[in-house]
């Protein structure tokens, strides 16, 4: 058993409408003139400790755990695991 | 999207040709059950819809009343349904965006929302819990960033609900009579889409919510902007007292494809417009997914064009988006275009009317046996059952629900949520009471009879707080209505609500049929959701009771259990005698609760409806920190036995509160009304009792049970 750092990111699904990244772009990051800035999207992460025998196991109980307890609606939202 | 076969060769024959691809996107968009109501709308007009407050304009999206000195209400409802089933947070939100522009869409400012709410058992269900608690979220976020007050509503549980979730709003504007929109328009005025940018959410919406859901089905997602409604409505509503606005529709269901086909329509004339003008969020649109897009916060206005200018300063203010999409044609057709490409060409009106159906009805089999009542034995302990009933989710406090929502904002809410109806300060010192209510159980049980108990419940509340009713809107909920037997129950439900109406002289001025709402077991109960309006000319009456005060019943508790919490949440069955309102007896009683607190006899009113006496009276002490002790022997009746007259949910009755001093005088008031009465009990002490002459029916400490009223549903909410 070794203890890993799990990021998992939950996003809106492209496509779908993102009114908080919206909102920065247009009235924090273009009104301060960064106007090579063309797009921001929010997002929002968990960083889970989780003791598992190997990467790929700790991988699959956190995207399990999200799945099963709702951490994120599949039908707006998509997640990335990201396993350290 | 598709349209059925004899739609298509219907359409084909309006306008003599094949149609192209955009038009056949547009025609599916329109003609979908959602917005065109074709299964619906040759009953609707059984409602009676003229009063003598009502105005009506062409194309107004919710209805108008008169209150006097040049002061108007507008108020609409609605359903997000099927959203809010997939997605609860967003669903919910957007439904509260959608009729709040509604009501901006008549020029007045929106000053409160209600939310119905109805969800499966939140006690065995972790899905229907999820659904609860982001949906009450979903709505919490929306109104409080927008600065509306959400004053009152309902929320209920049952297992019909599983796996799915209705969610009304009703919303209620008010402004200045002059001000109102009156929605004209002339060749060469320009059309211009207001607010959010078009992207590919909500594609098909109106479509989804006509078809039942299935799985993988469910991608019509919208995502809630609620600061670019703000914008939204300071932008029109500044607009309007520029005159910059002609006519104004909301985007809703059926997107742009709607607003187009039915504002040309109703306002008989053609619409030109360029897909290219339309402002995107997401590059490589086509011009169908344009037109049929539901993206939210959007507003299409008809404007002069020596007004252009100014409202765009306008939008320039409130940094809301704004682009010319075409002009007004004096053709009556709607025309879409891609720079010099006609994309399509149809009628406005052929557009806008889809061939009505003649469904068939069918009287439900499961009606024949579900009036037969079981006999159920009486519980020894009924002490516990009302504790047990008043900490159930469909009766505890929902304070968890309304403790979330801003209900002050804007100072005008008088009588907060948790009362009978919220009362709302009007700016010519009138008042104005608002409840919605619904009532699925006794509506299963009996669809005509069950939608009458509704609105009379609904009217029952707002004459609780002293005012006469003015106006109603409804909102009917069914499952699918090509099932003959569930079209049957719609037919019911609607008479039902007509024969109300007309007895009474309530106008009908809006509301919205939903079908399809089946869950993965089945269709919903019927569900018919009934929002009335009361006017008070002075002041309203804010129940509160004390120590030496006493306690009238007004109205006769009948053997009426079918369809009651004591039924189905104590027992687990369901069936039996549903209540009936007598419309001479309902009518006598409203009036002398209305002439007593008329003559300022009365201290507080409050309505016995689900849950019954035992429930009503609990609820008094509870809300008062007062104990009573009634005596059941009192009670006008038939022949009862105890649990029966505890809980029985029979309509028309109405609990008064007042000071003994008055008594005689409310007595020869009643008596002089021919009403059915008896002084029930006092208030005294820290219990709530119940009793007959030889014994103590019930007895419960006033502190034990308003904690578990108060707590239980939060407790099953946040900790399950």
């Amino acid at each position: 058993m070794s203890t890993y750092t799990v990021h998992v990111t939950i996003e809106n699904k492209p496509g779908i409408n993102d009114p908080e990244g919206e909102t920065i772009l247009n009235d924090l990051v273009l009104k301060g003139n960064y106007s090579s800035v063309t797009k921001i999207r929010s997002a929002k992460m968990l960083k889970f400790t989780i003791k598992e025998k190997d990467k790929k196991s700790a991988e699959k109980k956190v995207r399990k755990l999200c799945d099963e307890l709702r951490i994120y609606n599949p039908m707006v939202s998509q997640i990335t695991v990201d396993v350290f | 999207m598709s349209l059925e076969k004899q739609e298509y060769e219907y359409l084909e024959k309006k306008i003599g040709r094949k149609p192209t691809k955009t038009e056949l996107n547009i025609v599916a968009a329109e003609w979908s059950e959602h917005c065109s109501y074709k299964s619906s709308k040759k009953h609707l007009k059984t409602l009676p819809m003229k009063g003598p407050r009502v105005i009506s304009e062409k194309g107004f999206d919710s209805g108008v009343l008169d209150v006097g000195d040049d002061y108007i209400v507008t108020v609409h409802i609605e359903s997000h349904n099927h959203p809010s089933a997939v997605e609860p947070y967003g669903g919910a939100a957007t439904g509260v965006g959608g009729v709040i522009r509604d009501i901006i869409s008549a020029g007045t400012r929106p000053i409160a929302i209600l939310d119905g709410l109805r969800f499966g058992n939140i006690e065995k269900d972790p899905h229907a819990r999820w659904l609860f608690k982001n949906a009450v979220t979903g709505i919490a976020d929306y109104g409080n960033c927008i600065g509306i007050p959400t004053v009152g509503g309902e929320v209920e549980f049952d297992d019909c609900y599983s796996n799915y979730a209705l969610v009304d709003v009703a919303s209620i504007g008010f402004g200045k009579k002059d001000r109102l929109i009156k929605n004209t328009a002339q060749k060469g005025d320009l059309v211009v889409l207001l607010g959010g940018s078009t992207g590919r959410d909500g594609i098909g919406g109106s479509q989804f919510a006509s078809d039942s859901l299935e799985s993988e089905n469910r991608s019509a997602v919208q995502i809630p902007d609620p600061f670019i409604e703000k914008l939204i409505i300071e932008a029109v509503l500044e607009a309007r007292n520029q005159k910059c606005i002609k006519a104004v529709k909301d985007l809703g269901g059926g997107g742009l494809s709607c607003a187009i086909s039915e504002t040309a329509d109703s306002l008989s004339i053609g619409i030109e417009l360029d897909v290219d003008s339309v402002h995107t969020r997401e590059p490589g649109m086509s011009p169908d997914e344009i037109m049929i897009s539901e993206s939210q916060e959007r507003m299409l206005i008809i404007t002069d064009k020596t007004k252009l200018e100014t409202l765009q300063d306008i939008c320039k203010k409130f940094h809301v988006q704004c682009s010319v999409i075409g002009t007004v044609k004096d053709n009556k057709m709607m025309h879409v275009k891609k720079e010099k490409n006609t994309l399509a060409l149809l009628p406005a009106n052929v557009v806008a009317n889809a061939p009505l159906l003649d469904r068939p009805t069918k009287k439900p089999a499961y009606l024949k046996e579900i009036q037969n009542e079981k006999k159920l034995k009486q519980s020894s302990n009924l002490s516990l059952v009302l504790l047990k009933l008043l900490s159930s989710p469909n009766l505890a406090s929902k304070r968890w629900v309304y403790g979330q929502y801003d209900h002050e904002v804007g100072i005008r809410t008088v009588i907060k949520p948790g009362y009978d109806a919220a009362v709302l300060r009007l700016d010519n010192g009138k008042f104005l009471a608002v409840k919605i209510d619904g009532n699925p159980k006794h509506c299963y049980i009996d669809p005509r009879h069950g939608a009458i108990g509704c609105f009379e419940e609904a009217c029952r509340n707002v004459v609780c707080t002293g005012a006469k009713p003015i106006g109603m809107v409804d909102h009917l909920q069914f499952g699918n209505p090509e099932d003959p037997e569930i079209f049957w129950t719609f037919i019911e439900a609607l008479k039902g609500l007509a024969d109300f109406a007309k007895h009474f002289d309530i106008p009908c001025v809006g509301g919205k049929v939903s079908f399809y709402n089946e869950t993965p077991k089945g269709p919903i109960k019927p569900t018919p959701v009934i929002g009335v309006l009361g006017l008070i000319d002075k002041k309203p009456l804010h129940t509160s009771a004390s120590k030496g005060d006493v306690l009238i019943l007004v109205g006769k508790t009948k053997n009426e259990l079918g369809g009651s919490e004591y039924f189905e949440y104590i027992h687990g069955f369901v069936g039996g005698t549903c209540p009936k309102v007598d419309f001479k007896e309902s009518k006598e009683n409203m009036d002398a609760v209305l002439a007593l607190f008329k003559k300022d006899l009365i201290k507080g009113a409050h309505d016995c409806s689900k849950g019954g006496l035992a429930v009503a009276v609990s609820e008094l002490c509870m809300q008062n920190n007062v104990g009573c002790k009634v005596s059941l022997e009192k009670i006008p009746r038939e022949k009862l036995s105890h649990d029966l007259l505890l809980f029985s949910e029979s309509h028309s009755r109405y609990l008064l509160v007042a000071q003994k001093q008055n008594l005689v005088q409310i007595q020869k008031i009643l008596s002089q009304s021919n009403v059915s009465y008896d002084v029930i009990g006092s208030f005294e002490g820290d219990q709530i009792q119940f009793k007959t002459d030889s014994a103590n029916i019930i007895d419960l400490s006033v502190d034990k049970v308003q904690k578990r009223w108060l707590r239980s549903l939060e407790d099953l909410v946040l900790h399950g």
